[in-house]
């Protein structure tokens, strides 16, 4: 043995020698994915007893498993990032869970600066965003992603209705390797935008009981996506998901490059 | 899912569940995290068990992984910043703290694909082909991949550190 490959190798051998999966690990899986599934369906019949119903309570308690759905509010934090989620009330009530996004640490994370009214941003303009919602004062900036939102009031420590993730460079490669997850395990549509190529999908539906947050991604061109998503709140305002689809491609089509 | 179909899949877990462990173990570096992360990769497995389990599963598991972990890591490097290029402390290594610990800690520190990389090709063995597979790119991005981490590693700890390193592993 005489070179680093070797003493890397077996360094991670010694390294790992202790860890042994748990004598459980198969039962707890078979628990999860039996209780995510459940909680899926619940969710989907919730929606579709909700529309024949044409009511819309002020919250809906399912049980155990379920979600506590209320109505008429903004909110859910900032997502930073998600990843894939079917739509509740499609057929499969596929995968959960891969969101484990760590809250944003303001003292160490660079911004945008003042965006006045959040309409243009790094190198990306907005074209449309609905009605009644404002800048947040809240963004990130990491250089080759960047990040903003917008809500109803304008404070930057509030929810967020609408986030617009931008990805360039070689940050593409990230969206890129996660669409390419969420399209082998079949999750989301893909889609075209003003022309240009893009992927709706729900992420994170059942995290912490959830019905997911609306993102659609677009690829904006040269070497730019942006990922655009509804906070999983605001997106009850809206009458179903074909009426959260269409305003989430508005605001997907809407964008631009910046001059 | 039927009865066969899920003794399979405990089968499956049983059989593979602690190297499969120690993959994301190697990934991302924690074990609490990496208790968490094959449960969630093979959550997802499960609910494909019906394709998967045609193959051989484990390639799948190992692909969900490190992924995950590239993605996660991903994410938490941005909202952190993580310094992965700061090599350790002078006075660490005066300290003479073990050397293996500081290599471990420089794996951590790598970029998560060139992690990745170093853990396919290194602990799993596997070829620049097959890492490149599990990854989604080219095999020649593999290589250089990987020939950026090792020369890392090497920078970091340094020439005469690697030979400690070495000597330590033979001991």
């Amino acid at each position: 043995m005489s070179t680093l490959e070797d003493g890397l190798r077996q360094i991670m051998a010694d390294e790992t020698e202790r860890l042994h999966a748990a004598p459980d690990l198969a039962d707890r899986v078979l628990r999860s994915s039996r209780r995510k599934t459940k909680r899926v369906r619940l969710t989907a019949l919730a929606a579709a007893a909700t529309v024949a119903a044409a009511v819309v309570p002020a919250y809906l308690v399912l049980g155990q498993d379920s979600t506590a759905v209320r109505g008429g509010e903004t909110g859910g934090m900032v997502a930073t990032s998600v990843t894939s989620q079917p739509d509740a009330a499609s057929a499969a009530p596929e995968p959960p869970a891969i969101d484990d996004t760590p809250e944003p640490d303001p003292t160490a994370t660079p911004d945008l600066g003042d965006l006045g009214d959040g309409r243009a941003f790094g190198h990306v303009r907005v074209g449309y965003l609905p009605e009644g919602l404002q800048w947040s004062h809240w963004s990130l900036d990491f250089g080759d992603r960047y990040t903003t939102s917008w809500n109803y009031d304008g404070d930057k420590n509030g929810f967020y209705c609408v986030q617009i993730y931008v990805y360039e460079g070689q940050a593409v490669q990230e969206v890129e390797e996660r669409l390419r997850m969420h399209r082998e395990v079949r999750e989301g549509e893909e889609v075209t935008l003003g022309g240009r190529a893009g992927y709706l999908i729900r992420q994170g539906v059942g995290e912490d009981g959830g019905d997911g947050t609306p993102t659609v991604f677009v690829d904006m061109g040269g070497q730019r996506w942006a990922e655009v998503m509804f906070s999983p709140v605001y997106a009850k305002e809206f009458d179903d998901a074909d009426a959260i689809a269409r305003e989430l491609r508005k605001v997907a089509e809407g964008l631009t490059a910046a001059a | 899912m039927s009865g066969t179909e899920d003794d399979e899949f405990v089968a499956f877990v049983a059989a593979r569940g602690t190297s499969l462990l120690r993959v994301a173990y190697l990934a991302c570096g924690d074990e609490g995290e990496a208790e968490d992360l094959l449960q969630t990769a093979l959550e997802r497995t499960y609910r494909n068990w019906d394709r998967v389990r045609r193959d051989n599963p484990e390639p799948y598991v190992r692909r969900v992984i490190v992924n995950t972990a590239i993605s996660r890591a991903r994410r938490r490097a941005i909202l952190r910043i993580i310094p992965t290029h700061t090599p350790p402390e002078s006075s660490a290594r005066q300290a003479d703290v073990d050397l293996r610990h500081v290599l471990m800690d420089t794996l951590r520190a790598l970029p998560p694909r060139q992690r990745a990389v170093v853990v396919l090709r290194y602990w799993e063995d596997l070829s620049e082909t097959q890492t490149a597979e599990i990854l989604g790119c080219s095999a020649g991005t593999v290589k250089s991949q990987a020939s950026k981490a090792i020369a890392k590693l090497r920078l970091v700890i340094g020439e005469e550190s690697v030979k400690g390193v070495i000597s330590n592993v033979h001991a």
